[in-house]
């Protein structure tokens, strides 16, 4: 149980300095209970954390390990059993939080009988957006997530790619500061999680502040500043993903143009210093820059396959 | 069709003379103190009794504050767009198909043979829409949330900044102006099947040497007799509630079309009645043996009689003849001769005594309203001389006068309410009092509406359809709340009754607990009880009274004071359920 000493404002100040952080959770606890009141799960325990302004910021955890518990308590659509989160400074229950903020769940639920330009037209008029202004926006996002060719066409009939890019304008409707994205490229080709990716890198070196979660580890590897892992509603662990992933007693070298012997002398040099060569040979690449050069070099010289790696 | 003396209480009476301002200001603290107390239980189990008080009191603070002074116009104008799209999409308008359907197989059904056509087609039309109009009301308000919680759309809409009073109104305003709609498409359809199912045409059939009277044709299962005067202009008898204007073209008798079917009465009713007994002494009027009290009777062959006293009339309203309509009943203690009707006497008379006209002998027409007209040049009497009256110089002067009747039949008795005698200056036009009839209507959907809503943002759909059709029942059950309230004054309130029950302390013994401290106290919250229950029955709504659809079919103006009174009960309801839907949708969690 919360004392009252919870119930605090946060400092004036925290808003204005661009210093500190855009979500703050404290000892953030979300029980989940029958009608009962009896207690079912633990959801999350114990959470302390923050999302500065201005990074990508990865939630990584297993099936139920409280990634989107933890989500729901910052926009306010669960309240916490345990501890406070704050968004802006802001309870996250306080309504006002959310004009700065946009919100892309998990598989876009939106009303399927609206086509895309009703659909950016109902969430812009929840922003109290003028319709001049309403207009402008919905036509730039239209274009930016590619769907000029089916504006007109109702929700119900895209692909689950397609919505989860409408999905997305609707949550960037109101050019937020903060944007949350729960698993933001489930559903989508190669190529969208590319565009996704870039896209996300654009709106961070826009100095938007972005928080995401994803089983795609790959993804978030390669789009996060700093990532949480969560499992069993706790923290395992946090910090910058470069310095997570640094093996410290491991050196790579990437050089092209060796000849055998200067293969030879350099791993003479390092055996002379101690070192151990675990492995040199010729590095893959990943399977989705395969899967995109491939698309790309389809779409310059149609009817032609490519002459890589044998049979 | 029984009209009480609450249907023509003006607005400001209702609202100050007979307190339902009083009332509403009553119940809405009895609501507040209980919705605190109830929100407090709530989050005191939550958070504690000192962080549960901060809650609530921040909810209610947030209201006035926040929520309410930063709403937007265009936030609810969206949600109630989508609402409506809403419907749309889920086929509702097919609601207009099925009612044309009834409507066409309805004209197979209506009674060809009624007595009155228009009543039982004006009956036919309002039912329906309001059934139909009640049922889609119910079912697009309940499942509209619930849905929207199901599917998780509610996510991309909570996660805006939305506030829990926008996304009710702009759900009721949606759906209600759907409605509207579908209402406006009923109301339309049902008024061109009205006029075009009792239009109908009569020939000639036969006339009289003089060629001053005769005979329609017998049509729609009925025919007329009718008489012109010198000018060769006439009217019909009244058959099957209507007359035919009849005219002289030439050598040919021309009947026109139906009048007087479709009516708006505007009635001036008489501001009180009185009785006098068989000895000249004032009474209350006898009773007969009904149960039902809402007439009362007079002795024939005696000095018993009723006396109505009109105020303030105006007599501009009126240049020759005063029409005034009767709707008495007759109490026969002998059966006599069964084809005579009971017979009456009336006259009229001034305040004072002093000036009367004639007593003009009736017959009673019983089950339907008698059509009379008494000249504004009159004979009759003062103080007891015969003289020849004006009605409004002599009897009237400042539109104050008194109607008296009696009963002619010895043994037999004449039955009258306030209502039963009223004068009729004017007619309204019948479209206007038939949309008012539907915006009668509108007020009941809008009503289900709004408690729809309201019982979905804590329930499921179908759970939430029971509620609300629940509250409904019991809206119509609460006159026996009444009946419990006064009831108890024979065994005490419920704290009372409890020490009653198990001492076997009888109902006609004083309570008697020896200490009168105590007692006088258990009385005291008995009463404080009884008054809060008395007064939470009209939280919710009893459609019984908001019915107006017989003052439609039975052809009486819908008084604008009666409306007025409906629109500001369907406005409290309003409040009400908005209140309500306001600390469910900020207290819930819409992901759990």
């Amino acid at each position: 149980m919360s004392t009252s000493t919870d119930l605090e404002p946060r400092p004036a100040s925290f808003d204005n300095d661009p210093t500190k952080t855009i979500v703050e959770t404290r000892n953030l606890g979300k029980v989940y209970r029958d009608f009962w009141g009896r207690k079912k799960v633990q959801a999350l325990k114990s959470l302390d954390l923050e999302v500065r302004r201005g990074e990508i910021f990865g939630l990584l955890g297993p099936n139920g390990s409280g990634k989107s518990t933890t989500i729901k308590l910052m926009l306010g659509l669960l309240f916490p059993t345990q501890g406070r989160v704050f968004v802006f400074g802001k309870e996250a229950t306080d309504v006002s939080k959310n004009e700065r903020i946009g919100y892309l769940p998990e598989e876009s639920y939106l009303y399927k009988f609206l086509n895309a330009e009703e659909t950016l037209d109902f969430y812009g008029r929840l922003f109290d957006m003028p319709a001049d202004v309403r207009r402008q926006r919905i036509e730039n996002l239209i274009k930016m997530v590619k769907l000029e060719h089916a504006r007109r066409r109702q929700l119900k009939e895209y692909s689950k790619g397609m919505t989860r890019r409408i999905g997305l304008a609707q949550a960037l409707i109101n050019e937020p500061e903060f944007l949350v994205l729960d698993e933001p490229t489930t559903g989508l080709d190669p190529l969208g999680t590319r565009d996704m990716k870039d896209l996300i890198l654009r709106l961070r070196d826009e100095g938007k502040t972005i928080l995401m979660c994803s089983h795609q580890l790959a993804d978030v590897q390669d789009v996060c500043d700093r990532v949480a892992i969560l499992h069993q509603g706790e923290l395992k662990e946090l910090g910058r993903v470069d310095s997570l992933l640094k093996i410290q007693d491991l050196t790579e070298i990437h050089a092209s143009g060796l000849t055998d012997d200067a293969k030879r002398q350099i791993r003479e040099i390092i055996e002379k210093s101690g070192g151990k060569v675990d492995r040199m040979d010729n590095p893959t690449t990943t399977m989705e820059d395969l899967f995109l050069e491939i698309v790309k070099e389809s779409e310059q010289r149609p009817g032609r396959r490519g002459g890589r790696g044998g049979n | 069709m029984r009209l009480n003396p609450d249907h023509f209480w003006t607005y400001s009476e209702w609202l100050f003379q007979h307190n339902a301002l009083r009332d509403g200001a009553i119940l809405s603290v009895i609501l507040a103190l209980l919705g605190f107390v109830f929100g407090y239980i709530i989050s005191v189990v939550k958070h504690g009794p000192s962080e549960g008080f901060l809650r609530v009191s921040q909810i209610i603070g947030q209201l006035f504050t926040v929520d309410l002074p930063k709403m937007s116009f265009r936030r609810i104008f969206a949600v109630a767009k989508l609402a409506v799209k809403e419907s749309i999409r889920k086929k509702i308008l097919v609601l207009i198909a099925i009612f044309i359907v009834a409507m066409m197989f309805a004209g197979w059904y209506l009674d060809p043979k009624a007595d009155y056509p228009a009543r039982l087609y004006l009956s036919f039309v309002l039912t329906a829409t309001n059934y139909l109009v009640l049922l889609l009301g119910l079912f697009i308000s309940c499942f509209s949330i619930p849905a929207d919680i199901k599917s998780r759309t509610i996510y991309t809409i909570t996660t805006k900044p939305v506030r829990p009073l926008e996304i009710f109104l702009g759900r009721v305003f949606g759906f209600a102006a759907i409605g509207t709609l579908i209402l406006g498409i009923m109301g339309l359809l049902s008024y061109i099947f009205v006029v075009r199912g009792l239009d109908h045409d009569h020939g000639v059939e036969s006339i009289d040497p003089s060629g001053r009277s005769g005979e329609t044709s017998f049509d729609n299962r009925h025919r007329h007799t009718y008489t012109l005067n010198s000018e060769g202009r006439g009217t019909t008898n009244e058959v099957k509630g209507h007359r035919h204007i009849v005219t002289k073209v030439g050598d040919k008798v021309v009947v026109g079309g139906p009048i007087d079917d479709l009516t708006a009465r505007i009635p001036i009713y008489a501001k009180g009645l009185s009785f006098t007994g068989r000895d000249g002494e004032i009474n209350e009027g006898y009773n007969v043996g009904y149960m039902s009290e809402y007439q009362k009777y007079i002795e024939g062959d005696s000095l018993s009689r009723a006396v109505w006293r009109f105020e303030g009339v105006d007599k501009s309203l009126f240049k020759d003849v005063m029409l005034y309509d009767l709707t008495i009943s007759a109490f026969r203690t002998y059966k006599g001769d069964i084809v005579t009707p009971v017979g009456g006497l009336i006259h009229f008379r001034s305040i004072d005594g002093k000036v009367k006209s004639e007593d003009e002998p009736f017959k009673v027409k019983e089950f339907q309203v008698d059509r009379r007209s008494v000249r504004t040049k009159l004979k009759g009497f003062i103080e007891d001389r015969p003289a020849d009256l004006d009605f409004f110089k002599d009897i009237a002067p400042d539109g104050n006068f008194e109607v008296v009747i009696r009963c002619q039949d010895r043994g037999q008795y004449l039955g009258m309410a306030a209502a039963d005698i009223y004068l009729r200056p004017a007619d309204l036009q019948f479209w206007w009092n038939f949309v008012k009839g539907y915006i009668s209507i509108w007020l009941q959907m809008f009503i289900v509406i709004c408690f729809g809503v309201m019982f979905s943002t804590f329930l499921s759909g179908p759970v939430a359809v029971i509620a609300t059709v629940a509250a409904l029942v019991l809206g119509f059950f609460g006159f026996f709340v009444d009946d419990l309230v006064e009831t108890t004054s024979k065994g005490g309130g419920p704290i009372e009754s409890l020490i009653r029950l198990p001492t076997q302390m009888g109902s006609q013994i004083d309570l008697d607990l020896g200490n009168e401290a105590l007692q006088t106290g258990i009385l005291m919250v008995d009463r404080g009880i009884l008054a809060a229950v008395s007064q939470l029955k009209n939280a919710v709504p009893n459609f019984s009274q908001l019915d107006t659809a017989n003052f439609v079919a039975y052809g009486y103006n819908l008084f604008g004071g009666l409306l007025a009174r409906h629109l500001t009960i369907a406005f409290g309801y309003f409040v009400l359920t908005a209140l309500v839907s306001y600390f469910f949708l900020k207290t819930r969690e819409m992901a759990a």
